[in-house]
């Protein structure tokens, strides 16, 4: 049985990208499920099975640093991986998000190679 | 010279890496946008230790070819996925420029992005800034990428 992904960002674009550059990158999942903020993205992982998130920390409704802490306190789901991609590049930021768990993060504009090389050794 | 080098080099760097455009810088020493017709403009909002905007200005014609190449299919009108690509693309300029503006991430924070569209506007501060504004030119069209600063 294959491993299935979420992809977590307020843009349809960028969903779209992440999933291109998923499949340009060699990854294959089984299902590429989307979600709109960190809201959308604790429902999907409370009914699905979900083997990695990808998620942008800017969004509205609960942002990528809410969704990390609320994804935390809840037993059933808080050892799923999240790997952070976001134009968000500074300390203070990456470093709250892999303080709440986020295992990595890819900086925005990224390649399929950035993609592969960060998120390859995770699955 | 800083933050207009970043401006040049961050745009170049997203349409490269993810529009899949080639662009060239036309004008980087632009007064002002002017007025806009037949325009959308995607724009961030920076609030923290710098306070202003950043905001890409794109005709139609650029925005509905740049939307093609982010998603990989014809796009032909104005809708809300060329809204979404605009929006897309002044958040990861803001979050490029925002790295030379500081380095810890904290001390300025980005609004989320919004677009503005119309047959005629104006794009004009309300408080006096500093701007920067770049024409970028691509097979489809000119683009401008402006940045403004707080005094």
């Amino acid at each position: 049985m294959g491993k299935n992904v979420l992809l977590v960002d307020d843009s349809s674009t960028m969903r779209k990208i992440i999933g291109r550059s998923l499949r340009q990158a060699g990854l294959e999942f089984d299902t590429i499920f989307e979600a709109g903020d960190g809201l959308e993205a604790l429902a999907v992982l409370e009914k699905e099975k979900i083997d990695i998130v990808l998620s942008d920390i800017n969004m509205p409704n609960m942002d990528g640093i809410s969704f990390l802490r609320e994804k935390a306190s809840r037993d059933a789901i808080k050892d799923i991986p999240v790997l952070m991609i976001s134009t968000e590049t500074g300390d203070d930021i990456i470093g709250e998000a892999k303080s709440l768990g986020a295992v990595g993060s890819i900086k925005k504009p990224f390649t399929p190679d950035k993609v592969n090389e960060v998120l390859g050794p995770l699955l | 010279m800083k933050i207009k080098k970043k401006i040049i080099d961050s745009t170049i760097e997203i349409f490269s890496t993810m529009v899949m455009m080639d662009i060239s810088v036309e004008n980087d020493e632009v007064e002002g946008s002017g007025k806009l017709q037949d325009t959308i403009t995607g724009v961030i909002g920076l609030a923290g230790i710098h306070k202003g905007v950043l905001a890409v200005h794109i005709p139609y014609p650029v925005a509905l070819a740049i939307t093609s190449n982010f998603l990989g299919m014809d796009v032909n009108e104005i809708n809300e996925d060329v809204e979404d690509a605009v929006g897309e693309l002044a958040n990861m300029l803001g979050g490029n420029i925002k790295t030379v503006l500081t380095e810890n991430g904290r001390d300025i924070d980005l609004s989320l992005p919004s677009t503005i569209s119309g047959s005629s506007y104006n794009f004009q501060p309300s408080k006096d800034v500093i701007k920067i504004v770049v024409e970028f030119g691509t097979s489809n069209g000119h683009f401008l990428v402006e940045l403004q600063l707080e005094k």
